[in-house]
């Protein structure tokens, strides 16, 4: 590949360039893909990937088109990339907006690099440490571990530069309830080499299953038309990233957000806080893809709408005084609500949730839930359940309870009054 | 052509094969080029970009019962003690388990499919630009227009000692989706083509645009349906997600492997209403997963998965097919040359069947007719099965009642709903602009469809 500095050369030299940003991405990975628990395939990712978008600017409009730089470019080639990249940006003109200006240049390395193989070798363990049951057992298993290091440069003299590890794993866990198999799925991200924890979240999954297998259906149980709904986990994240959206700058220039600043969202007291780092979400970055430094917002406070973030060619376009950059991660704050003594319902895994920003729908079919009915848990499955967010969240509810994921830290439950359970 | 960075690496390969040989029971080098332009013309943004690009290699070897693999930007130059040392495990959890290794046949071949319309950027730009003015022309309550051209070229190389494949070509999306707001409801709907020739994708997206407008302002006054079970008629689109995700997923034989497919104790048996044809394979079709051969070098097949109601087989990466002592069917594929091989769809559909779309609308008593694939998810283990459709149109004693549902999903038990299958109308018809996720993750382009399907199902 192409080093940095000789990629510098080639957009220093092209004079109709007005402005660039280069995004370098090293990633070094190993991977472990297992059957049951016997290893079929292991695998290392050793790659760089470099890409460039070049500006042609004047004062009213920018052009922009990206460039990907590949172990098949040399200088000649990446400078006939470049000149065609310019053509590209002078045919699709947008209105002008600048690059992020140089504050503070970013340098978040890590203290020490983790050898992959062996945080590889001991995922594995732990995953496998929870596969103790007879009836139960994990049917496939896929661990990703992977060191990274990004770098980002734009031509206002902004150079960040990033390293960060993270664990990834799939499991299929399977239980028997000696008629017939029940799987369900399970997706862990992680920054940090908690092993124990990882044989945590395996065990529960792994018992999930179990509760699936010795599920019933709605038919079997009497649940109250107003029973209480909890969503959690995918569900959970797809509500508030579906808010974020619509604060994001980019809808309202797009002229489809629902809501605008001032605007009452919730009956309910909550906070929405967009940041660039939580303690423990993987998915935590110093800086956006434009180059501009990740600090927090609140977007929701008490229920209202205060603000809206976004990258900086849009807040440019709605003339944001300070641009907060994409901000990555969701912060909710509320009081608890105590559920757990009336009957409810909670979605353990639906087979994937549904939500539609136009209109609001969400819900989704049911793969597992419990349904507590006043004394015990009941198992439940072959259901679904639908409603309307934008009315949904008028009178929504937070549970005590806490979780931290890779993109969200709040209450670990919404709960809903009013959702169609068929 | 073939990319020609990938040609000239051909030797590189041939040389790492060769070495690595000396000390892997089996070698392959595959080496991927994909070079995609999207241009993007909308109400407020335009945008006309390389985007998804990527280049590089995966070495794939053998060696005591496993299999390893590296992947790398390039293969010039590279030792093949690197490769050694990238894949070795000192110390690594795992039961006593060994892997068959892979048997190939002799198989030197290249492959060209190119777009036969050469446009310049310009004149697509006015293409998409041209329809864009048109629909807001139209209609005062559209606030967003996105119409998008996006052209994939794709460049493999596959070299094994026994193999030395070469393929290139092109497939073509173009999308376009529509943005109606009264007051705080909003509403959108798109139309998406997927052809080999550029001229004839822009044609069937000009064609299609004012319907897809049309939709989209109707859909402003569409009411949630009342949940329960009610006679459907499928679109094609709507036939080709029920295809893909009640049978497709379920017949991906590395699901076999893992027993993680009801499928494979199905296999000879009714699955289906006897009306019901099934296929799978970049060769069953002309659409947007017709390459010529898959990621392991398994050249494209036609797989029939279901006849006359009743499992035929599944569908396999050459990994699945060794393991479970069945021919590969051509459906090893990766997201990209990061990414591990899985087994998956090409173009899925159904086959056609004898009756009418007009007296298949007649015959309902009470139902919709289902349209417009919103998305879908699989249940291979236990075969429930969720597809949404954008929207449905109310059907009243055979005649469209004007009324429209939206957004529909459908949901229930997968048998059930392919043995409720009452008519299958007489034309087929396959869309060529789809994206498939494994479980959650890994991407691959894949087209679906069929024809119109009268079956009964649970609506929410």
């Amino acid at each position: 590949m192409m080093k940095k500095s000789e990629i510098l050369s080639c957009l220093k030299a092209n004079k109709n360039i007005s402005a660039y940003e280069l995004n370098i991405l090293d990633k070094d990975s190993r991977e472990l893909f297992y059957v049951l628990d016997h290893l079929e395939i292991n695998r290392a990712v050793k790659v760089e990937t470099i890409s460039i978008k070049v500006y042609v600017n004047d004062k009213k409009s920018t052009g922009t088109s990206s460039v990907v730089v590949t172990a098949a470019d040399d200088a000649k080639s990446l400078s006939a990339k470049l000149s065609k990249a310019v053509s590209r940006a002078k045919a699709a003109k947008n209105p002008y907006y600048p690059l992020a200006e140089k504050k503070e240049n970013l340098k978040d390395l890590a203290k020490t690099k983790k050898d992959l193989n062996e945080v590889a070798t001991k995922v594995a363990k732990a995953v496998f440490k929870a596969n103790v049951y007879k009836n139960g057992w994990i049917n496939s298993t896929e661990i990703f571990v992977s060191n990274f290091k990004e770098e980002f440069i734009n031509s206002n003299g902004v150079d960040h530069v990033s390293e960060s590890f993270k664990i990834e794993i799939e499991c299929i866990p399977t239980w028997s309830n000696k008629k017939e198999e029940f799987e369900l799925y399970k997706f862990y991200e992680s920054n940090k080499t908690d092993y124990k924890k990882i044989s945590e979240e395996i065990d529960e999954i792994l018992n999930l299953a179990k509760a699936r297998s010795a599920a019933k259906t709605l038919k079997d149980v009497k649940m109250p038309e107003d029973v209480k709904v909890l969503v959690k986990n995918d569900m959970l994240e797809s509500i508030v990233r579906n808010f974020a959206g619509d604060l994001n700058y980019r809808s309202s220039f797009m002229h489809d957000n629902h809501y605008n600043k001032g605007d009452k969202l919730s009956d309910t007291k909550f906070d929405l806080t967009m940041k660039g780092q939580i303690a423990g979400c993987s998915a935590s970055r110093r800086f956006d893809s434009h180059g501009t430094a990740l600090g927090s917002v609140k977007l929701i406070s008490e229920g209202v709408v205060k603000n809206t973030y976004g990258d900086v060619q849009f807040g440019y376009y709605n003339k944001e005084a300070k641009i907060t950059g994409n901000l990555p991660l969701a912060q909710i704050k509320a009081e608890g609500t105590d559920y757990k003594h009336k009957p409810h319902l909670i979605i353990e895994n639906f087979s994937s949730p549904q939500l539609e920003s136009d209109s609001g729908y969400w819900g989704g079919e049911v793969r597992l839930a419990r349904y507590y009915d006043g004394k015990k848990y009941i198992p439940l499955t072959g259901f679904s359940i639908s409603g309307n967010i934008y009315e949904d969240i008028k009178n929504v509810e937070f549970s005590k309870e806490e979780t931290t994921t890779s993109r969200y830290k709040g209450p670990k439950y919404m709960i809903f009054k009013g959702v169609k359970i068929s | 052509m073939l990319d020609k960075y990938l040609k000239s690496r051909i030797p590189d390969a041939e040389k790492l094969v060769e070495d690595l040989s000396k000390q892997f029971d089996y070698v392959s080098v595959l080496g991927t080029c994909v070079n995609t332009k999207a241009i993007r013309v909308s109400t407020r943004i335009n945008s006309l970009d390389e985007v998804d690009n990527e280049c590089g290699f995966v070495i794939k070897v053998y060696k005591d019962g496993r299999y390893s693999e590296y992947s790398c930007n390039d293969i010039k130059g590279l030792k093949a003690a690197t490769v050694k040392n990238a894949v070795k495990l000192d110390e690594v959890y795992s039961a006593e388990f060994k892997v068959r290794m892979l048997e190939e046949e002799e198989h030197k071949e290249d492959f060209l499919r190119e777009d036969p319309s050469k446009l310049s950027n310009k004149q697509i730009i006015e293409k998409l630009s041209a329809v864009k003015d048109e629909l807001h022309k139209k209609e005062a309550r559209l606030i967003n227009v996105n119409a998008a051209y996006v052209k994939r070229q794709v460049s493999k190389i596959f070299v094994s000692k026994k193999k030395r494949l070469t393929q290139k070509y092109d497939w073509i999306n173009v999308m376009l989706s529509t943005v109606v707001r009264e007051g705080d409801n909003i509403k959108s709907n798109y139309s998406a083509q997927g052809e080999a020739d550029s001229t004839l994708a822009l044609d069937k997206f000009a064609k299609e645009a004012e319907d897809v407008l049309n939709i989209a302002v109707k859909m402003l006054n569409a009411k949630p349906v009342k949940p329960g079970k009610y006679t459907i008629i499928t679109d094609p689109s709507i036939s080709g997600l029920i295809a893909h995700e009640a049978f497709g997923h379920g017949v991906e034989m590395d699901m076999f492997v893992k027993n993680r497919a009801k499928a494979i104790d199905f296999v000879g048996k009714y699955v289906a209403s006897p009306l019901v044809d099934m296929y799978d394979g970049a060769a069953s079709c002309l659409s947007a997963a017709s390459y010529f051969f898959d990621d392991d070098g398994i050249e494209a097949h036609s797989t029939q998965i279901i006849k006359k109601g009743i499992l035929q087989t599944g569908i396999s990466d050459s990994l699945s097919a060794m393991e479970l002592g069945t021919e590969p069917t051509g459906n090893g594929r990766r997201q990209d040359y990061q990414r591990k091989v899985y087994t998956r769809m090409t173009n899925t559909w159904f086959g056609p069947g004898n009756d009418k779309y007009e007296d298949m609308i007649k015959s309902v008593k009470h139902g919709y007719l289902l349209c417009q694939t919103n998305n879908g998810m699989e249940d291979p283990k236990n075969w429930q099965i969720q597809c949404t459709a954008s929207y449905g149109l109310e059907i009243k004693d055979g005649e469209f009642t004007g009324e429209m549902i939206a957004p529909v999903v459908i949901s229930g038990y997968v048998i059930d709903l392919l043995s409720s299958i009452s008519m299958v109308s007489d034309k087929v018809k396959i869309h060529g602009s789809g994206m498939c996720g494994k479980g959650h993750k890994e991407w691959v382009y894949v087209s679906d469809g069929g024809p119109y399907l009268k079956a009964e199902a649970k609506l929410g």
